[in-house]
């Protein structure tokens, strides 16, 4: 199972918690629907999407409100520290919460307390809070992009609006650089998914495979393309697949929803997400190397 | 004797200080946002941060822009707002410009805001990872420039900053355009 716990930008709602649902162009946990839009909206219906296709499991929500001032991330993270150990759930992703370093570490042992450690994903936020409390390596992927990779390379960082300069302008020409100096550093998890120009896929401070193609410029502009990828990868990871595999297929079904599409600036994520289905019917037994899916279908 | 170093578990640990020019400053300003919900404490300046009085507001650094607005909002009086590992950086002022061919994308730290160039429209917004993103996000996109409202003033943290600083950005160039 995998749980997504992250925020949406809904003044005073309350912490919401289960199984999502679609319905038309919305999402619906515990009869609350909200619409599918850039954050933790994004990532639950790109995973909610990719389950559906492998028949597996829909992710569980763990969402609160918020709109910047911090009441609905610290109702996640009490909700998480009183049952995390309790859902044990096999994926764990962490979203658009905002940083708190004590807490992040108390989420931590709460996961080491779970039946089996869950595969720790973060993203947005989440990400800067584990780096800015030194606790990288409690997590198995990151999937920041290449501005947030320069922050994670940036050993007195604790948010990227703190980069160092020098790292902020080497961003677009030298991401090996900085992966390689993120991982020497030890802000580099073990599977880090670097979303860009180019997308890296890197397993212990190594570059495993790049993905450029197809190239649609316009998805850097359009809000939650980065959130779409992780939860591609969060539901594939949750269907066990190899994560360095998974980051590849993740990428990849981006780019062709965004070809699909024919992405322009103006277009919304959601538009981006509903080629999913057809990308996945078209490519993925080939990505995969497995087509046991359509053999069962 | 480390075991009196050690911090209490469930204390509040910020990265960020906010130094003021005398300590009743940093007393008023302390309960000022406790009562605005932030948690926050009162601690001794590390010594090359100290510029003002012996007493400062630790915070959560994230949480800066919100801050400073509480601050000026009430007309609290400070010295400056800044990391608490010495050696970080400034803010980052790099902004980029990408060229779409109808649209323009700005780019200003993590943040990145596109709009219509003959329109003036915003489409999208999209970086960032704090809470407020998706909340500016909802409340930005397809309102034009000028009636847009702008991140510094409904947004909290430094991913709203950086956002500001495109969407600023973008005023210029549209002014430039027109």
């Amino acid at each position: 199972m995998i749980l997504i716990a992250g925020t949406l930008p809904i003044k005073d709602l309350p912490i919401i918690t289960g199984k999502v649902e679609k319905n038309g162009a919305d999402l619906i946990v515990e009869g609350n629907r909200f619409p599918c839009t850039q954050g933790t909206a994004a990532l639950i219906s790109a995973a909610l999407a990719t389950t559906s296709y492998l028949g597996t499991s829909p992710p569980y929500a763990v969402l609160a409100g918020d709109t910047g001032r911090g009441e609905g991330s610290s109702e996640i993270y009490r909700y998480l520290m009183e049952n995390l150990p309790g859902t044990s759930p096999d994926v764990l992703v962490m979203h658009y919460i905002l940083p708190d370093m004590v807490k992040m570490r108390s989420i931590c042992e709460k996961a080491d307390l779970c039946s089996k450690k869950p595969v720790m994903v973060a993203d947005a936020a989440s990400m800067y809070a584990a780096k800015a409390a030194g606790i990288v390596h409690r997590f198995d992927v990151f999937t920041p992009d290449a501005a947030e990779l320069g922050f994670l390379a940036d050993p007195e960082a604790t948010h990227p609006a703190y980069i160092a300069h020098h790292l902020f302008e080497a961003e677009n020409g030298h991401v090996p650089n900085l992966i390689e100096t993120a991982y020497r550093q030890k802000s580099s998890p073990n599977l880090l998914l670097v979303k860009g120009q180019l997308d890296y896929i890197v397993r212990e401070g190594k570059i495993l495979e790049t993905i450029g193609e197809p190239n649609v410029p316009s998805l850097e502009a359009i809000g939650g393309t980065g959130d779409t990828i992780t939860g591609i990868l969060a539901a594939l990871l949750d269907a066990e697949l190899e994560p360095h595999e998974a980051a590849v297929i993740a990428a990849k079904t981006n780019r062709m929803a965004g070809q699909f599409a024919e992405a322009s600036p103006a277009t919304k994520i959601s538009q981006i997400i509903e080629h999913f289905p057809a990308v996945f019917a078209e490519y993925l037994c080939t990505w995969s190397g497995v087509c046991y899916i359509d053999y069962v279908k | 004797m480390a075991i009196f170093k050690q911090k209490k578990k469930g204390a509040f640990e910020g990265s960020g200080l906010v130094i003021f020019d005398d300590v009743p400053q940093a007393i008023h300003a302390e309960k000022v946002l406790k009562k605005a919900g932030y948690q926050v404490k009162l601690v001794a300046p590390p010594p090359a941060l100290r510029k003002g009085c012996d007493l400062s507001v630790e915070i959560n650094l994230v949480e800066q822009m919100g801050i400073k607005r509480l601050f000026s909002d009430q007309s609290l009086p400070y010295m400056e707002i800044t990391p608490l590992r010495e050696k970080t950086s400034g803010l980052l002022d790099i902004v980029s410009i990408t060229d779409f061919g109808d649209a323009i994308m700005v780019k200003a730290g993590n943040m990145k805001i596109s709009f219509d160039k003959s329109t003036g429209v915003i489409l999208n917004t999209s970086g960032g990872g704090c809470p407020d993103i998706p909340y500016l996000h909802a409340e930005l996109i397809d309102k034009r420039l000028p009636e847009a409202p702008r991140p510094k003033d409904i947004g909290f943290t430094l991913c709203a900053l950086m956002a500001d600083r495109a969407f600023e950005e973008c005023l210029n160039i549209r002014e430039g355009i027109e």
